[in-house]
């Protein structure tokens, strides 16, 4: 796995907030909406992952790209084409005080919200839920049952094995086979529509 | 158990969203690959958007699962409104569902030590002579029950009708019955 610094001079999150770094505070609107175009969906992500909750991943995205664009407008980031790391380390900064009950984040928020140039992003695919149920009642039971102990309340294979009295790798066999077929009948109803 | 170029796997992508223990990609690195690549990002995307599929298709009645008395005591803890039905071997059931019923949950009992596959077999009294074979239905074999979950969002606008299963235990001479039993079913009065 690479680690998140390789050529980082040469990402176009790198080059973008050298831009923004190399301009007037507050004088690179595009450079900075372009910077949240690209950053923005991925800490999002982090967010779902870590926090389970879209609004608090929706309040992580905004409170991460605030304080990241505020930090290379005021040249607090030495090295602006490192940029990735930045982030990385402030989701995880972030989500660690969140658990503390931090207010630093609300602050933040408030002070520079306002000005933040947002880019339209483009979240998660949404999904036609009369296919998904329809595609998922043509899986074999088992694994629909193994979908929807993993899914509805989101269970690991562990949990979902103990349960059904299989091995850990069985079940992983079985929710890798079943998420497979139902990608492709779910994918195949979206060409037909 | 990375995939192609570099990029993280579905399994891998799921063992990270799911919190499955001992994952091929560790979870601080799996953060650092999706902080910089879009492609397993939009996966992860999709995998999160199935499985939001799937919770919504299970929650509002329109999937059938079989599955374990865990799960439902789960279910149950998190507010879910459940209608349940315990049937003995051979056992029948007058059974109906109410309007604000979320979920339907047939326990089946049976002998089922020592069944390696599990099959059911259903018939409606609305398509006579037309029968529905589960294959290899997923049960605990200590539990001595099969729990099924029909999809409720039908049953609810059923008529009248009797719902016959059959259990069968699937060997290497063949099947052999283990159970049969008979859901006599009334619509919601009013």
């Amino acid at each position: 796995m690479e680690a998140v610094d390789a050529s980082a001079a040469e990402t176009p999150e790198g080059r973008v907030a050298r831009r923004i770094a190399a301009a007037a505070p507050g004088e690179a609107g595009e450079a900075e909406a372009e910077l949240y175009r690209l950053l923005a969906p991925r800490v999002r992500r982090y967010g779902l992952r870590h926090l389970r909750d879209a609004h608090a991943a929706a309040d992580l995205m905004q409170h991460v790209m605030v304080h990241t664009i505020a930090q290379l407008r005021a040249g607090g980031l030495r090295e602006p084409e490192r940029v990735l790391s930045f982030v990385l380390g402030t989701c995880r900064l972030t989500v660690m005080d969140q658990r503390r009950g931090e207010r630093r984040r609300a602050e933040l928020l408030e002070r520079y919200a306002g000005d933040l140039p947002m880019a339209d992003l483009q979240i998660a695919p949404r999904l036609d839920q009369a296919r998904v149920a329809d595609c998922l009642e043509r899986l074999p039971e088992r694994e629909r049952t193994v979908l929807v102990m993993t899914f509805y309340d989101e269970q690991p294979s562990e949990a979902v094995g103990t349960q059904l009295g299989l091995s850990v790798g069985n079940v992983r066999v079985i929710r890798h086979r079943g998420i497979d077929k139902l990608r492709r009948c779910v994918d195949a109803g979206r060409r037909l529509s | 158990m990375s995939g192609a170029a570099g990029h993280l796997s579905v399994d891998a992508l799921l063992e990270y969203w799911l919190h499955d223990d001992a994952p091929a990609v560790s979870v601080d690195a799996a953060d650092e690959h999706l902080m910089q690549c879009d492609a397993c990002g939009q996966a992860l995307d999709e995998l999160i958007a199935l499985g939001e599929g799937v919770r919504t298709a299970f929650r509002a009645g329109a999937v059938s699962a079989v599955t374990t008395s865990g799960f439902v005591q789960r279910l149950a803890g998190q507010g879910v409104r459940l209608r349940e039905y315990r049937l003995p071997v051979n056992g029948s059931v007058n059974c109906t569902v109410a309007p604000d019923d979320d979920l339907l949950v047939s326990y089946l009992e049976a002998p089922l030590a020592g069944v390696q596959r599990l099959d059911a077999v259903t018939e409606w009294s609305l398509e006579p002579g037309v029968e529905h074979r589960l294959e290899d239905v997923p049960f605990d074999p200590q539990a001595g029950e099969v729990l099924y979950l029909p999809k409720i969002a039908a049953v609810k606008k059923l008529p009248e009708n009797i719902l016959r299963v059959r259990l069968l235990a699937v060997e290497s001479g063949g099947a052999r019955e283990i159970g049969r039993y008979a859901f006599f079913h009334r619509p919601w009065p009013g």
